[in-house]
């Protein structure tokens, strides 16, 4: 019964008459998914209201219990008879605590399994010792699939952000991806790039060039980004971006950048780097927003820096066009929760 | 045969090759900008790439570079000349371009061109001869573009003012057509003189509006009743977004020395001030206050009827 009722509300409204033309970010709507919320750290007794997609969460504790509910508690047993579909008629989400966040349930509450919550290897299990420094809210401007590609997106980082985190120079920069029906993965191997200004004046990397093995692993369906930066002479820079929609024109990231690998005070500074790099990002993405509200008939152009981010619009096509047929299952390539520690090159 | 025609999108001196302007014309977002040489280009605002606006980019030998991913486009043909980290021996496709605008510059203004084929017809400024100072400015206003033709004919009074004149909303006749213009004049008189403009005998000033029915190009004359020009103004009109304007000006005060003029505008005159100033904010109260008269004869331009009925 909720799989009719979720369905019908719309798998990916509006994306029929456009699947096949362009890419329209706004139009994706994926169920049947994880999003982590808030940060653990943030929900007390007094509740929160977040939002993904439309639907909105009431996040707060209850006797220490996490609890997730469409309304908010003072109201809850009022409301209680407008409860939606996405909570299967109860007004409380399928709720649980991971890596330091909350994790709501989005979609049909009978397929709300926690074993679908998808692998973060570096990250402590049950958050503890996650060091509030490495936790930041950025929100950003612009559809979530939008910004999405913005991170996976290479060429932008060099240009846009080049005074933060250097001008893209090297002597061998190779970009390889990777997709399942429910991920995307970007490996950049740079060899003898400019360090980064950010690295070199306080993160205690004197060299003028470093090696980079950067890993980009992307859930499609709760546009959640999972990083692995690891530089060569310096360290790694894992980090967690979950681009939660906020609606349809805006996302919000509660980033944990987990520098506690790296030397002070570069590992207290550099999650702060957020604040530098999102009002760039959001300068182009602001605009770019509404340029992609309809199929247009001129498609965009690409360069070959460009393949992971049309592999990205590819797979997320194909999973919302599944998800409009009714199928919200994960296949066998699928499984969020499969250990991605060798994917991110954290063994070596 | 060509479907278009030139627009004037911006004075001639707000268009650098420091940093480029961006403009709505039509409600299409351009970008202009100059090269070293101050030839002048227009590109639509729209990176082909991922679409952001072009206008926030940097000008380099190449064109205008996009803020986003660095691709630079030759303001000329719009083709993209240079993909950074491109290796030396890669070229970019040929079809990687932006839309390129041709563009004329002529009387204080940039044109462009809109439409297919190539351009006809003489640019909109062309009758624009100033003869002394001028006097120019821009301005978005909040009006859709066909209230704002509408108004310039019903009420110019509520967009328009001049130093030591009122105008009056007595319409000396009907429009007439005049090529591809609406043209109508307005009683006016000198303030200060006489006891008031409900009991003169004949109005010692007319304003004379000349509203395009095709295009964004006003024309505006402050004469005497005997049809001695006191202020030459044309105004370059255009629809910008959300049901604004955007509003390009230049005019000019003529030598004649007009004995029955008040103190005030000799001396407005001999220390150089504006003889007229075209409204950036308008009186919403006083436009909805409005009747309905002369642009009854615009309104049956079959483009502003679609343009009132869906406004942008």
């Amino acid at each position: 019964m909720n799989d009719i009722a979720i369905a019908k509300a719309g798998a990916a409204d509006g994306y029929e008459n456009s699947r096949l033309a362009d890419w329209v970010p706004i139009h994706f709507d994926l169920r049947d998914t994880w999003f982590p919320v808030a940060f653990s750290a943030d929900i007390g007794t007094q509740a929160v209201r977040r939002i993904v997609h439309a639907q909105a969460y009431y996040l707060w504790r209850d006797r220490g219990r996490i609890r997730a509910a469409e309304f908010r508690p003072d109201q809850l047993e009022e409301l209680r008879r407008s409860a939606t579909a996405f909570t299967g008629g109860t007004g409380h989400y399928p709720v649980t605590e991971r890596y330091g966040y909350v994790w709501a349930w989005y979609g049909n509450p009978d397929n709300a399994d926690p074993a679908l919550i998808p692998s973060i290897p570096f990250l402590p299990v049950d958050g503890s010792n996650i060091p509030r420094y490495t936790q930041r809210t950025v929100r950003f401007d612009a559809a979530s699939p939008l910004s999405v590609e913005n991170l996976i997106d290479l060429t932008h980082a060099d240009f846009l952000h080049a005074k933060a985190i250097g001008d893209g120079r090297s002597e061998s920069d190779i970009v390889e991806v990777q997709s399942t029906s429910e991920t995307v993965t970007r490996t950049r191997i740079v060899t003898r790039k400019s360090v980064a200004p950010v690295m070199r004046w306080i993160g205690g990397v004197r060299a003028k060039y470093q090696d980079l093995r950067a890993v980009l692993h992307v859930h499609l369906r709760n546009n959640l980004a999972i990083s692995y930066p690891s530089f060569s002479p310096g360290y790694a820079i894992p980090n967690v971006q979950p681009f939660v929609p906020v609606g349809r024109h805006r996302s919000r990231v509660d980033q944990t950048n987990y520098t506690v690998a790296a030397p002070a005070p570069f590992r207290w500074l550099m999650p702060r780097i957020s604040y530098v790099i999102q009002p760039q990002d959001n300068a182009v993405l602001r605009p770019q927003n509404e340029r992609y509200f309809d199929a247009d008939r001129r498609r965009d152009l690409s360069s070959r820096f460009d393949a992971p981010g049309n592999r990205y619009r590819l797979v997320m096509r194909r999973l919302a066009e599944r998800q409009r047929r009714g199928d919200f299952s994960y296949a066998a390539d699928g499984d969020p929760s499969v250990d991605i520690s060798a994917v991110l090159g954290m063994d070596g | 045969m060509a479907e278009g025609q030139w627009w004037a999108v911006a004075l001639t001196e707000a268009v650098s090759s420091e940093k480029p302007l961006p403009v709505v014309c039509e409600g299409e977002e351009l970008v202009l900008f100059r090269n070293a040489a101050g030839q002048a280009f227009a590109l639509e605002d729209r990176c082909p790439h991922r679409r952001v606006p072009l206008s926030p980019g940097v000008l380099t030998p190449g064109g205008l570079q996009c803020p986003y991913h660095g691709w630079t486009f030759d303001g000329a043909s719009g083709v993209c000349r240079e993909i950074p980290n491109l290796h030396a021996d890669e070229r970019v496709p040929a079809r990687h371009a932006a839309k390129a605008f041709l563009v004329a510059e002529a009387d204080g203004f940039i044109h462009v061109w809109r439409g297919s084929g190539a351009p006809t017809g003489v640019l909109p400024s062309a009758a624009y001869r100033p003869a002394g100072r001028e006097y120019s400015g821009s301005a978005v206003v909040n009006m859709a573009h066909c209230n704002y033709l509408e108004t310039m004919l019903d009420g110019p009074e509520c967009l328009l003012a001049f130093p030591c004149v009122t105008i009056t909303d007595f319409f000396l006749g009907e429009p007439r057509r005049d090529d591809k213009h609406l043209v109508l004049d307005h009683g006016g008189v000198w303030k200060g003189k006489g006891i008031g403009p409900a009991f003169v005998r004949d109005h010692p000033l007319v304003l004379r509006t000349r509203v395009p029915l095709v295009g964004g190009a006003i024309f505006v004359e402050l004469l005497t009743a005997a049809e001695v020009p006191l202020v030459t103004i044309f105004i370059a009109s255009t629809a910008n977004r959300r049901g604004t304007t955007s509003l390009n000006w230049r005019g000019f005060r003529h030598a004649h020395k007009i004995p029955s003029a008040p103190l005030a505008w000799q001396l407005r005159r001999a220390a150089g001030r504006a003889p007229f100033e075209v409204l950036a904010e308008v009186k919403g109260a006083s436009i909805a206050a409005l009747r309905v008269a002369p642009s009854l004869n615009l309104t049956s331009r079959t483009r502003h009827e679609a343009e009132c009925r869906n406004p942008r």
